[in-house]
Parts: structure tokens; C-alpha cells; sequence
């Protein structure tokens, strides 16, 4: 069967076209079957088609489709209208996703590269069997892992299904004892992530979706949700036709389809959102604009380490400065007021640029209860050189005025990826993270993951040391000190900052990637592939069974639709294979090392799966579920009862429910053998109507201020942290004139390895352009179309010039997405992270552009 | 070296066949350059000599296909293939001996047609996030806006959809090319600019 792509689309068109006319798709629930196929006799209709409930692959959104395939291929991908974060909304991407799978270059065979010379080429690979491939790249951990386990490292991902992600924990927390794992997610969310931990000790959003419907004022802050999640705008755009009274205020550094459609814009200076923040906070103690109740209920007061510089240099995080980032202290309301007294409006105005009366007007805002008011941010805070600080700020605001956990007062922080809740921080793939918000180096929560892993009492003491963040491990690649690096589910050779040095194309002392064994699992030959000395053909998407988890704490299955092409394999394979292979001969106390972490679901014997996907999927959803149900492990009920773990707080569903209600948001609460979710979370209320009852009566306090308790904070009290205004870690001088600041476009998804290979996708957007300032290209020469070539201290790209003005960076600044490798951004990209969470400061590189 | 240009593109042109047939049954004829005079005083003034076809740097202009009858060589664009991009400078007109093409002062002042949204196909118009041709345009909320609305049936999504300024699109065709839909064809055309 030879469907060409002209087919293709045609058989798309006419499937939608039934797909709309069928209404909703309510009974579809469970029509994968057991044997991992589509069930056919359940759900084919007429003509054969099989339908499947999916979430979309692309952004943080998480929209939930119905895809349809038949004679084992997509014939359409629809939103499904069931799917309580989208009710059916999708945007173009998500439209076209069937067509994502079927490029023309799908990977299907295992690759290896026998000379080492051919790197950063498109040759050099060759064909191999499975077990050459397996047999290779197992050794050459092994080998690793035997001589220096600090030499050895996993770069995983929030695109990785959540199984898997706590498949790939387990295996190298557990099987391999060692924390040099950490995800993509770490250039995303990372500064959000260290936030909720130092505010509300639990690393997730109190609010959910349904925030947007219920709000007056949206402010968005460093967030270009027209591009960056287009169902979520759409849903804001909702709210305010639906009440001509709702206000949208954007505070960006530059013009974006956001701030076009934005009541107000406070365009401020790269790096000042801090000063206009505290500015807020200040106008509201000092004219007595905050909320008494609640601060007296709910909040604590801290401030922390200051002056902490910057981390240019790779010895950053062992330095005086790099040590002490975390350091907090207890400070009262009367120091911490103090603190803020500096940051008045006139302050703020000559730090930030932005008028004093605006900073005054939103804080009016903030300060009139007659009125709710959502916060929403993306990267613009998260890749920032203080991105955790300016975390700590908005939620300052919000505790201030008594705007948090509840429906439509909050402060939401949106995620980039389809799973960078749900895997990379929920199953635990950071380098310093156990499952379910558990930290490696605190005792009780070692003791508790060895409970449920079945491990001896001490055995996880060997990774009380947090494993190399992000930047560190390409860092230390890049100088040598990388010897075997597997890559799933990203494509770091596009999304790293700094590829100049970490691409071995700098100084000849960074020639680490040549030298460093990679193993990169892929579905298409991307530039990390290019890299990689064994390329592992991956299942994509609805080729297998798999699970993300969304911004808004819903986890939502993708039912396996059709088979991969080719040899392509799924992931979960892959990895049960390798860690066969270097586990071989191990124990862990007394028992075969293999057979304890994963026996359950692999038979190593046969080298294959005990079930179907969906049994597999389910069981280790099951044993991962363990960690917030301790109930279901008799020794973690005891450890959870006398460490006062609360794990129960972050408590999930058996695996079928989700299938069942297309997906579901945590924690989900048995009720008299019924599971309920939860979008409010900390909010006291009806739990069948979405609220935390049960949360609050078992761990908080009712009848507090505003009906909410913070129960899995410190004393039940989040933190307010005082936070200054440090400048960006360079600011333009003569040699770099210009802020360059990247992101993303609605078009493509992240480094554009799936979305450009839908031609319609690529037609669309088929290059990255760099926006400029008119006025900046007039002084330079410049015109539309012209190409330029922005340089920094860290490397330097060509790329053409656009004035049409998408996205408008005032004089001084030029933006550019990620998305294309022919590009490549990134060469140029500083690598300075935020100290606390070292995510990547991608906004603020100085650079100069010259007319080529 | 103009008349090679000129040959080139005539070659260019013989393969890209079907498409371009598009070009020729556009109601009220071919998609002109920017500058172009009327109908008439284009079809009196210029020579088919090739220049603005050779002087595009991007390639968008071509000589009509023999099946245009009368107006075979004369300069076409096909903006599905390759839209103008409405150079600052319009090396086109300023390459025209003849004053068929007259260079426009400014993006703002050129007339090629008008971009026509065709509601059925378009995905925007059925409430995905689309907006292609919005994101495209060189005029973007001049030439086209969006116009928010209330999606049917549907309280908490909007529909965005775009919508062509006349006054304002100067016809270029930079949404044609870049819109997603291809089947039966791209959700956005150009009208031509009457007489």
C-alpha cells in the first residue's frame, strides 16, 4: 500500500470531514488493545478506520486528540473534545501531527559510526543489527560505569513518556548508582521547578486551566502565549470576549503576537522585571494595598544570598558564591517591607524604562479584591540569570494580595513540553531527584524510593550527591570528562546554548564530543545524530504506548495506534535491552540486579516484554503510582507515616482511569471507590466540583484566609522570599552592542526535527529570520531580506534579516527562534545559568549584527 | 546575460506546467509585478524583454507560459511558487526600460491585488490556531488582522480569524505561499487589482 503524500492529505481532509460530523468521540475510551494493536472489532467503523484516544506530541499545552488510523496508518488527528485541558481545540501543529510521523527520511535501522573522523557530518553511519547496536553501546557503558561512573551520563527529556522517564530514573538511580541523568526540561523549567520547591516545597501549580475562564485581569509575564501555546490563547482570548471588562497586561522586553493582542504593554529592560516586580510588591505594603489576612495565615518571610554573580566560568558552582545560592534565612514582615522600601515606582521606572504610572496602574490592579487576577509566565522568567528569584517575585505579589490556589486568582506557571511535568520533574529524571518530588540527598526520601524499589536499607546512600545539571554535563563533555553520553527525546546539538564550544568548533582544548561515546535514540537524522556514535531507531508517538503529563498536573495517555516502521523499536525496549546487557552479572543484595528493577516487566531470557504495552505501561505505572499511594507498599507506609512525607498529597490513579476520562489531573482522590481529580489545589471546597477537600482535611487546616491551606509547605506556610534586582550577567557595550534574545513560533516545535518534515508545517515557516528594530537596521545598513551575521563572545551565526514584525524587539535588541539547524542560534548563545536552578539565561546574550 | 535570464526562467517556467496554470486562469488575468500600470498600459508598454525577471532576487517573477495567448512572456507571478517580497528598493520596476513597471515609494503603495481568505478551507475560520497568513504578511495588522471571535458552541475558546484589509494588502502574496492548506488548494488567494 503506497498512499503518496497528495493521498495522504486527501485522506486526512475526508476523515476530519466524517470526524467533525460524528460529533463527540465520549465512547472511545480503552479501544487499544491488550496485544498493544488497535482493537479493530471494538471501535473500526465501516471503512476500517480505528480510533484512538492521544494527546497532542508538541507543546506544553497538552491538547488532547482523537487520532484514526487505518491499514496500520494515520489517516487523521483530530482534538478530541473529552480532553478537559482542550475540549477538542487544536492548533496547526497539532492539526498536521499524523503527517510528522511519515517524513521521508524515518530512521528504521540501528546506525553505527566505525570512524570517529566522520563526526559532525552527514556520513559516516552504517547500518547494524539490533544486537551489534545493543551489544555496543552496553559495552561501552559498562565499561564506562566500571572504570569512573562520573564519566557517564543520560540527557532525557520532557518529551520522554512518563514510564519510560521512570523506567530510565530507576535504571540509573538505582541500576547504575549514579545521579548524572537530568532533561531537557532543565533549559525550560528548571527556575519554576526551584521555585516551587523554595516556596511551597512541592514542585507544581496550585491552579489549573480553568483559571483563564474565571479571571478579570490576565498579566502575562515573559510569556508569548499567542506562539508558544496557541490553545491556551485562544482560551484567554475567550474570556475576554466573553466580558468586554477583562484586562490582558504583557510584560515583555519586546513587541510579540502577544502584546499585540495585550490591553497594555510594559515593555521593560532586558533583565529589570525583577525592580518592577519588587516596585509592585513595595507600593502594595507601603499604601497598605495587601491582604493582612492572608499573609498573617499563610506566609512566611525570608531573604536569601545576594550578589551571587554569575555562572560564566565552569568552576561556577564550587566557588564561594556558586556554594551559598541556596541560603535562606527567617526574616520578619517588618524587615522584609524594609527590604522592599528601595524599589519605589521612580526606582523601577529608571531601572526597567517602563513608566512609574504604569508600574502604579498594575499594581492597582494587584491590590483591588474586587477583581481576580492570573499570572502567567513562560521562558522570559524561567531562562533567566535570576529566573528563580523572578519566580519568587511574582509569587510575592500574589501572596501579598491573597491571590493564590484560588479559581482564577493565581499564579501559573506554563510549561514548554508535552511532559516536562509529567516526566522530567514527576518521575524524578533530574540530576538531584528521586520520583515524586523526592531528593536524593535528604535520608528519609533515599529510604522511602529503596522501600518501593525493594532495595537494602542504605543502598541509594551512594547518590546522596546530586549528578551533573545540564550545562555542567556538556560542559564537561566538551573538555573531555564524558566518556559514554545517551540521548533520547531532545536534540541538544540545535537546543544547547554555547554549540560553538560543546559542538567541539572553539578552542581546541573543547574537543570532547569527538572523543565521548553517544548513543542518541532518535526517529529522524537530526544534527545530534550527526554526533552520535550508535543511533538507536526510535517508536514515535502513537507507534507505542505512553503517557504525558500537561502544565495543569493532567496526565493523559497515548494509546498505541499503529506499528513503527522499520526496525524502529520502542524506547522502553531499548532501555530493558541495554540494562540487560550491563547488569549482566550484577546483584543487588543477593538478587539479580535486572530481575529486582525490572522483572516485573521484562523477561531477560527471552528479551521480551511480559505483556502487551499496555501491560507493561500499566505496571510500572502501578509501581510508580506506589510513591504517592504508600498505602499500596507496607514499608513505604511507614517510612511516609514517620518521616511525615505527605506522599499521599500528590496521589495518582490506577492506570486505566486515565484512558477511561482522557487524562486527569492530580491529585486524584479515591472516594468511596470513585477517583476524583483536583484543579484547585490547597483550595478547601467540594472535591467532586474539582477542589482539595480531601487534601485539607487530612493535612491542613481549614477555615483559614481565603478557604485555603498550603498543607505540603513548611509549617504550612509558603515563603515569601525578598529578592533584589542584580543586572543580567552582560549587558551591551561597544563590541556587542545588541540583546539577542531566542524562542519559539507557533509553526515549528522546539528544534523543528518532526515539524519541518510536515511540508505543510515548513511551507509555512521554512527559515528562521532575525526580527530587528527598523531604526537599528536603518543605522546599520540593513534591509528586509538581507543576510547578517550576529556575533558574540561565545560564537556567531548568518541568518536573514526581517523588519515585517512578527515580533518587534525595541532599538538595541534582535530575536530569532531555535527551530533551524541550518541557523543555529545557539553557536552564538551564552551558557550563563541561573545559580540556583542553572537553567540557561537563552534572553539576554550580547552580540553584534553586521550586514554581510 | 538578460536574454539567458529571461530563457532560464521561460525554462523554469515550462516545469513548474500545471501550477502556473493557476496563473493563467486567474479571473482578470496575471498576477503583475509590483509597479505595474493597468492592464492596458501595461500590456502597451511592455516589451517582454526580461528584466524584472532577471533583476528579482527572489525569483518570483516569470514569463507567462505560451497558454497565456497574448500575454505569453510577459512577467508573472505565481505566489503560491514563490510570492514578492516586496524588496525595499524593487530592483523589478527600477530594471524596467520601458515604464510598464513603475517603482512604488514604499511596500505601502503597492497595489498587486488583494488576498481573499476563503472561510471554507481556511483552519483558522474552524477555530485552530492557524493564523499563517496573518504571521506572514509583511503589513501584519495592516494588510490583515484578526478579528477575534467566540467559537460556535464553544464558551472558553475563541476563533482567530484572519481578516484582509483591501485598503491595505498590497497583493504580494507572501500568505498564498505560506498557507498550510494545499488540498484542493491554500485557503488564501489574490484578487487581482481591477483595472
Amino acid at each position: 500500500m503506497d498512499i503518496t503524500r497528495r493521498k495522504f492529505v486527501k485522506a486526512s481532509a475526508i476523515a476530519l470531514a466524517s470526524a467533525a460530523a460524528g460529533g463527540t468521540m465520549g465512547a472511545l475510551s480503552g479501544c487499544g488493545t491488550e496485544s498493544g494493536a488497535p482493537a479493530a472489532a471494538a471501535s473500526a467503523d465501516a471503512a476500517g478506520t480505528v480510533k484512538t484516544v492521544g494527546v497532542c506530541r508538541f507543546c506544553g499545552c497538552g491538547c488532547g486528540v482523537i487520532v484514526e488510523a487505518k491499514d496500520g496508518r494515520l489517516v487523521s488527528v483530530t482534538g478530541d473534545p473529552e480532553n478537559g485541558s482542550s475540549r477538542g481545540l487544536n492548533c496547526v501543529k497539532g492539526y498536521y501531527l499524523a503527517n510528522a510521523l511519515y517524513g521521508d527520511d524515518r530512521l528504521t535501522k540501528p546506525l553505527i559510526r566505525d570512524d570517529k573522523a566522520t563526526k559532525g557530518t552527514d556520513g559516516g553511519l552504517r547500518e547494524a543489527t539490533w544486537d551489534e547496536a545493543l551489544d555496543l553501546v552496553a559495552a561501552r557503558l559498562k565499561e564506562t560505569w566500571k572504570a569512573d561512573k562520573s564519566r557517564l551520563a543520560f540527557w532525557g527529556s520532557g518529551q520522554q513518556p512518563i514510564v519510560e522517564g521512570y523506567a530510565t530514573a530507576k535504571f540509573w538511580k538505582a541500576g547504575l548508582l549514579s545521579n548524572n541523568i537530568d532533561p531537557n526540561a532543565r533549559l525550560c523549567m528548571a527556575s519554576a521547578v526551584v521555585g516551587f520547591m523554595n516556596i511551597f516545597q512541592t514542585d507544581e501549580p496550585a491552579g489549573c486551566y480553568a483559571d483563564i475562564d474565571e479571571t478579570d485581569v490576565f498579566v502575562t509575564w515573559g510569556a508569548n502565549m499567542a506562539e508558544a501555546h496557541p490553545m491556551l490563547y485562544s482560551r484567554l482570548t475567550a474570556r475576554k470576549l466573553a466580558d468586554s471588562n477583562v484586562r490582558h497586561y504583557d510584560v515583555t522586553t519586546l513587541t510579540t503576537r502577544t502584546s499585540a493582542s495585550a490591553d497594555k504593554v510594559l515593555q521593560f529592560a532586558p533583565g529589570s522585571d525583577i525592580a518592577i516586580a519588587n516596585a509592585i510588591a513595595n507600593y502594595l505594603i507601603q499604601n497598605n494595598l495587601y491582604d493582612r489576612e492572608f499573609v498573617a495565615d499563610h506566609i512566611q518571610f525570608k531573604q536569601g544570598a545576594e550578589n551571587i554573580g554569575n555562572a560564566f566560568e565552569d568552576g561556577y558552582d564550587a566557588s564561594e558564591a556558586g556554594k551559598t545560592v541556596d541560603s535562606v534565612e527567617n526574616i520578619t514582615f517588618e524587615q522584609f517591607a524594609a527590604r522592599l522600601a528601595p524599589y519605589t515606582l521612580e526606582y523601577a521606572e529608571e531601572v526597567s524604562g517602563v513608566p512609574a504610572a504604569d508600574i502604579q496602574e498594575l499594581a492597582e490592579v494587584f491590590a483591588d479584591k474586587s477583581r481576580k487576577v492570573l499570572s502567567l509566565w513562560t521562558m522570559g522568567v524561567n531562562q533567566h540569570n535570576r529566573g528563580t528569584w523572578m519566580n519568587h517575585c511574582i509569587y510575592n505579589i500574589h501572596f501579598l494580595t491573597g491571590r493564590y490556589a484560588l479559581p482564577g486568582d493565581g499564579a501559573f506557571s506554563l510549561t514548554g513540553q508535552p511532559s516536562a511535568c509529567g516526566t522530567a520533574r514527576e518521575v524524578g529524571t533530574f540530576s538531584h531527584r528521586l520520583p515524586a518530588d523526592l531528593l536524593v540527598a535528604k535520608a528519609p526520601h533515599r529510604r522511602y524510593s529503596e522501600a518501593i524499589w525493594n532495595l537494602p536499607e542504605g543502598y541509594l546512600d551512594a547518590i546522596e550527591k546530586p549528578g551533573m545539571h545540564t550545562v555542567k554535563m556538556f560542559r564537561e563533555l566538551s573538555k573531555g570528562n564524558v566518556d559514554f553520553l545517551w540521548t533520547a527525546h531532545n536534540n541538544w546539538a540545535v537546543s544547547m546554548p554555547n554549540l560553538t564550544r560543546f559542538l567541539g568548533r572553539g578552542d581546541s582544548d573543547k574537543q570532547g564530543i569527538f572523543d565521548c561515546f553517544i548513543c542518541v535514540s532518535e526517529v529522524y537524522p537530526t544534527l545530534s545524530t550527526q554526533y552520535a556514535d550508535v543511533v538507536l531507531p526510535a517508536a514515535m508517538w502513537v507507534e507505542r504506548e505512553g503517557a504525558f503529563g500537561n502544565g495543569e498536573r493532567r496526565t493523559a495517555v497515548f494509546e498505541k495506534a499503529i506499528d513503527p516502521p522499520g526496525e524502529a523499536q520502542w524506547d522502553l525496549w531499548m532501555l530493558m535491552e541495554i540494562a540487560k546487557r550491563v547488569l549482566e552479572g550484577e546483584t543487588i543484595g543477593g538478587q539479580d540486579a535486572f530481575d529486582l528493577l525490572f522483572g516485573a516487566v521484562y523477561d531477560k531470557q527471552a528479551g521480551q516484554f511480559k505483556g502487551s504495552q499496555r501491560e507493561v505501561c500499566r505496571t510500572l505505572w502501578e509501581e510508580y503510582r506506589t510513591f504517592s499511594n504508600p498505602q499500596l507498599n507496607e514499608k513505604a507506609a511507614a517510612i511516609n507515616a514517620a518521616e511525615k512525607l505527605k506522599m499521599e498529597a500528590k496521589q495518582l490513579a490506577p492506570y486505566d482511569l486515565y484512558i477511561e476520562n482522557h487524562g486527569l489531573t492530580w491529585p486524584v482522590r479515591e472516594v468511596n471507590g470513585q477517583w476524583l481529580p483536583t484543579l484547585w489545589r490547597f483550595c478547601d471546597g467540594p472535591q467532586e466540583d474539582g477542589f482539595d477537600q480531601l487534601g485539607v482535611q487530612q493535612y491542613g487546616e481549614q477555615d483559614l484566609a481565603a478557604g485555603v491551606s498550603f498543607y505540603k509547605s513548611a509549617d504550612r506556610k509558603p515563603s515569601a522570599v525578598f529578592r533584589p534586582y542584580e543586572p543580567p550577567a552582560e549587558v551591551p557595550s561597544q563590541e556587542y552592542p545588541f540583546w539577542f534574545c531566542t524562542g519559539r513560533l507557533l509553526e515549528h516545535w522546539h528544534t523543528g526535527s518532526m515539524t519541518r518534515r510536515v511540508p505543510e508545517l515548513h511551507r509555512a515557516l521554512p527559515s528562521a529570520l532575525l526580527d530587528m528594530n527598523p531604526a537599528d537596521c536603518e543605522r546599520l545598513g540593513l534591509k528586509d531580506g538581507d543576510r547578517a551575521r550576529v556575533t558574540s563572545r561565545y560564537g556567531s551565526f548568518e541568518i536573514t534579516v526581517s523588519t515585517a514584525g512578527r515580533t518587534v524587539p525595541p532599538e538595541g535588541m534582535a530575536f530569532a527562534p531555535f527551530f533551524a539547524d541550518e541557523t543555529l542560534v545557539n553557536l552564538a548563545v551564552q551558557d550563563v545559568y541561573c545559580p540556583l536552578s542553572k537553567e540557561p539565561d537563552f534572553k539576554k546574550t550580547c552580540v553584534a549584527i553586521e550586514k554581510i | 546575460m538578460g536574454k539567458l535570464g529571461a530563457a532560464a526562467a521561460v525554462c523554469a517556467m515550462a516545469l513548474m506546467g500545471a501550477s502556473l496554470l493557476g496563473a493563467t486562469q486567474r479571473p482578470g488575468g496575471l498576477l503583475r509585478p509590483p509597479g505595474a500600470l493597468s492592464p492596458e498600459g501595461f500590456a502597451a508598454r511592455c516589451v517582454r524583454c526580461g528584466r524584472c525577471i532577471e533583476a528579482c532576487p527572489h525569483r518570483a517573477i516569470h514569463a507567462a507560459p505560451l497558454s497565456a495567448g497574448a500575454d505569453a512572456s510577459t512577467p508573472c507571478i505565481e505566489p503560491r511558487q514563490q510570492a514578492c517580497a516586496l524588496c525595499a528598493d524593487f530592483p523589478c520596476a527600477a530594471a524596467c526600460p520601458t515604464g510598464a513597471l513603475v517603482g512604488p515609494r514604499s511596500m505601502r503603495e503597492v497595489r498587486m491585488g488583494t488576498a481573499v481568505v476563503n472561510e471554507e478551507r481556511c483552519l483558522s475560520y474552524r477555530a485552530m490556531r492557524c493564523e499563517v497568513c496573518y504571521r506572514a504578511c509583511p503589513l501584519i495588522d495592516e494588510a490583515i488582522s484578526i478579528d477575534y471571535r467566540q467559537r460556535e458552541g464553544d464558551a472558553i475558546h475563541a476563533v482567530f480569524a484572519p481578516v484582509v484589509h483591501e485598503d491595505a494588502c498590497a497583493g504580494c502574496g507572501l500568505c498564498v505561499q505560506r498557507c498550510p492548506v494545499d488540498d484542493p488548494g491554500p485557503a488564501i488567494s489574490v484578487a487581482l487589482a481591477e483595472g
